[in-house]
């Protein structure tokens, strides 16, 4: 069953078009992958999914509900991690995560589950504006992990992250399925690291889908159309720079 | 240099059209006043240049001063709000150079509200009191020239003697992160100023008391201390931004 | 999500964000020059009030006149730039509580300021006029009776004047034009007030009831009685109408 399901969803401005045509399919309980470069339209799937973006055109379904009729039921269901980290820079980190947690009507251990989850147990006292770039991240993820919402979407959670961070949040993003029976949405422009943690993968470019499927699939998709696939970094950027090649020649 | 960077970063953000729509509507203030009833002012004794400001020039002055704390506020609150200050801190321009290039935007700008409001006053001289200032006029003069220079005289001490708060303004407005910390300060500066007894010399020249001095009916001798004054004022805050800036980079 | 926790919320938004300092400052600027000036409510003889009415009367005209709404208009100022600092209003808007709820519940928080800062000016009137008794060797001090009504009458009277500055707040997103349009609407009141059409102007209603009184107070002004048609009707259609567009717009220029 899918649970995020996305028809012709598009969203234009007045002068380029970010998403366009956009049908997406995100299976229950797995972790799906959207993969693209800087600027494909990522974000801005991510945020017409929240609501937070009006699309121009196209629907959505999360979990059998529709935008806009039902945008509180759906928001009740999703945790979200949006690029830009959102807090309120005059309070603490368990400050800012326990407003979300009355908003969200949670008991008030969410919010130690929370930061236990992400690592920022030690500096739950300390103002958001005095976080370094990776404690601002995580504190972004305890946001959308709080409560273990049934849906996560989460932006480029990896950013700004040091390594050892980065493993973290990944292994943490892996085992979510199993651990709280949720379902992922998680993008980056990184495929390699979204191989590390994905079941399903949309490649997007430009604001159009290049591919959905499993990871086996897109090995041999690409070994049909005689992309590398020995290593898939390589294998995306053949597919982004055939596609762009694509573009110009419209042009 | 400064100064074009500070017209680069105050794109967008609507800082002239809202000092020309604030001199709009100040200037609409005393044309209103004066059509509302009309036989009262011309029937008062006096110059119409002293009757006019007398009439209208405090709310002028405040809507100025209200103007002048949002403009401030707003030329520091874009170097917070997406912490630019610290690129710009990073950067080879000298902090009091920032400072000063946004106070050759605000006060220009503020130039330009009162001359919309000038303006307008000097429509009212004509229109109102055609007939009295034809008759006060000097042989060898035209009356209509001698109006303006009344009003260039009012408005030209009234642009002297509110630099020091138009200053002072820009001066909260760099030290204050948040903007309504900023807008609080500001605020309470021009209402205490509306609260102080203006019989005093020495309190009239708080700052923020200065720009409610009047031209227009002052004896000569006033007039020469308020502008000595209102100067001396300006590069004494000038210099105490210089020194707040040291001292803030000395503790950062 | 109920109305009345989503506020709380709210209040612990603006935790050290230094408003309830800019409140107290902005009282003690207001009376401590009453204080000083205590004495000059005795030569009121022209205007046939005595000094005790005469010093409760200045000192509550400075608040209503000016400072009172300038502080309102900072307070929204607050509430709006809070949330758009950090974007915290992203996440907000992609927590499952409504826009309008969200916006309602700012605005009561707003109401909630309005009326600690009348509640602490009473006070500070209190403490002023027993300041003044004692260096004046008269007393000031009026009866609770009188003046605790008489601010309560203040606070509801500005509730259509708090409505119109959230709505300005939220509509305007230019923050220099939203600033600036809330402080230039105060000034005209001055004007309006000695006028027949004052009740169209909502921030000019807390000001026109105090002038009244003034000259209910003072034996040798003229003094006419409020009438409360129409100004009743229009501020609860003016109120509601500013209520409705603030709460229809929250949020949508975050939202595009």
């Amino acid at each position: 069953m899918n649970i995020i399901e996305t028809k012709n969803l598009s969203k234009s401005y007045a002068d380029f078009t970010a998403v366009s045509n956009l049908s997406l399919h995100v299976p229950k309980g797995t972790v799906y992958g959207f993969v693209g470069p800087n600027g494909a339209g990522k974000s801005t799937t991510m945020k017409m999914l929240l609501g937070l973006t009006r699309p121009s055109g196209g629907t959505f379904v999360i979990d059998r509900k529709s935008y806009p009729h039902n945008r509180v039921k759906i928001l009740r269901e999703i945790g979200s991690f949006i690029e830009a980290p959102a807090f309120y820079g005059n309070l603490t980190g368990e400050e800012n995560l326990d407003i979300i947690r009355q908003i969200l009507g949670l008991p008030k251990s969410s919010v130690n589950d929370a930061l236990e989850l992400v690592g920022l147990t030690q500096y739950r006292k300390r103002l958001t504006k005095k976080y370094s770039l990776g404690m601002k991240q995580r504190l972004g993820l305890a946001g959308a992990l709080i409560g273990r919402p049934p849906i996560l979407i989460l932006d480029e959670p990896t950013n700004g992250l040091d390594p050892v961070g980065i493993h973290e949040i990944r292994t943490l993003i892996r085992s979510l399925p199993e651990q709280f029976d949720c379902t992922v949405f998680v993008s980056s422009h990184l495929l390699s690291e979204i191989e590390l943690m994905a079941d399903n993968i949309g490649i997007l470019n430009h604001g159009k889908l290049l591919f959905e499927g499993t990871l086996e699939e897109l090995k041999e998709n690409a070994a049909m159309l005689g992309y590398p696939t020995d290593n898939l970094e390589d294998t995306f950027l053949a597919l982004i720079e055939d596609d762009n090649l694509k573009r110009g020649e419209k042009r | 240099m400064s100064l074009t960077l500070e017209l680069k970063k105050i794109k967008r953000t609507g800082f002239f059209p809202a000092f020309l729509a604030g001199g709009i509507i100040a200037g609409a203030f005393p044309v209103i006043n004066t059509a509302a009833r009309p036989e009262m002012f011309t029937s008062m004794s006096g110059s119409a240049a002293e009757i006019l400001m007398s009439a209208n020039y405090e709310t002028i002055a405040m809507l100025n001063l209200l103007l002048l704390t949002a403009g401030a506020c707003i030329l520091y609150h874009i170097e917070y709000a997406g912490n630019g200050i610290q690129k710009m801190q990073t950067l080879p321009v000298s902090e009091s150079g920032l400072f000063f290039g946004k106070a050759f935007l605000l006060v220009p700008s503020f130039f330009l509200m009162l001359c919309i409001e000038g303006t307008a006053m000097f429509f009212c001289g004509i229109h109102w009191f055609g007939e009295s200032v034809r008759a006060s006029a000097i042989a060898g003069s035209t009356a209509v020239g001698a109006l303006a220079a009344d009003f260039l005289r009012c408005f030209g001490f009234a642009f002297l003697l509110t630099l020091p708060a138009a200053l002072l303004l820009l001066l909260f407005s760099s030290l204050c992160r948040n903007m309504w910390v900023m807008l609080g300060i500001g605020i309470m500066c021009i209402f205490l100023a509306t609260m102080l007894p203006d019989d005093n010399f020495l309190i009239s020249l708080f700052p923020f008391a200065m720009p409610f001095q009047t031209y227009a009916g002052a004896d000569r001798d006033l007039v020469i201390r308020c502008i000595i004054a209102a100067v001396s004022e300006t590069l004494v805050i000038g210099l105490i931004e210089i020194i707040l800036i040291r001292i803030r980079r000395l503790f950062a | 999500m109920n109305i009345l926790t989503l506020t709380l919320i709210e209040a612990r938004k603006i935790k050290r964000s230094k408003i309830l300092l800019i409140l107290a400052a902005s009282i003690l600027i207001l009376w401590i020059p009453n204080i000083i000036n205590a004495d000059m409510n005795f030569q009121m003889d022209d205007i046939g009030i005595s000094p005790e009415n005469s010093f409760f009367i200045q000192g509550f005209m400075g608040m209503v006149w000016f400072i009172y709404p300038a502080v309102m208009v900072i307070c929204t100022v607050l509430l709006i730039q809070n949330e758009r600092t950090n974007n915290g209003i992203l996440k907000m808007l992609a927590l499952p509580v409504s826009t309008a709820s969200l916006c309602l519940a700012k605005f009561i928080l707003l109401v909630a300021l309005a009326a600690v800062y009348t509640l602490a000016s009473a006070g500070a009137y209190y403490i002023s006029a027993a300041l003044a008794s004692g260096i004046a060797d008269y007393d000031f001090i009026l009866a609770p009776e009188y003046v605790l009504p008489m601010a309560g009458k203040l606070f509801l009277a500005s509730f259509p004047m708090l409505t119109v500055f959230w709505m300005i707040a939220v509509l305007i997103t230019t923050p220099i034009f939203s600033v600036g349009t809330g402080l230039a609407s105060i000034v005209p009141s001055v004007l309006l007030i000695n006028t027949k059409i004052w009740f169209l102007y909502p921030m000019c209603y807390p000001f026109y009831i105090l002038v009244t009184e003034y000259g209910n107070l003072a034996k040798n002004m003229s003094s006419s009685p409020i009438e409360m048609i129409p100004w009743i009707p229009t501020a609860v259609a003016v109120s509601l109408a500013c209520l409705i567009i603030a709460c229809m717009s929250f949020g949508h220029a975050e939202r595009r």
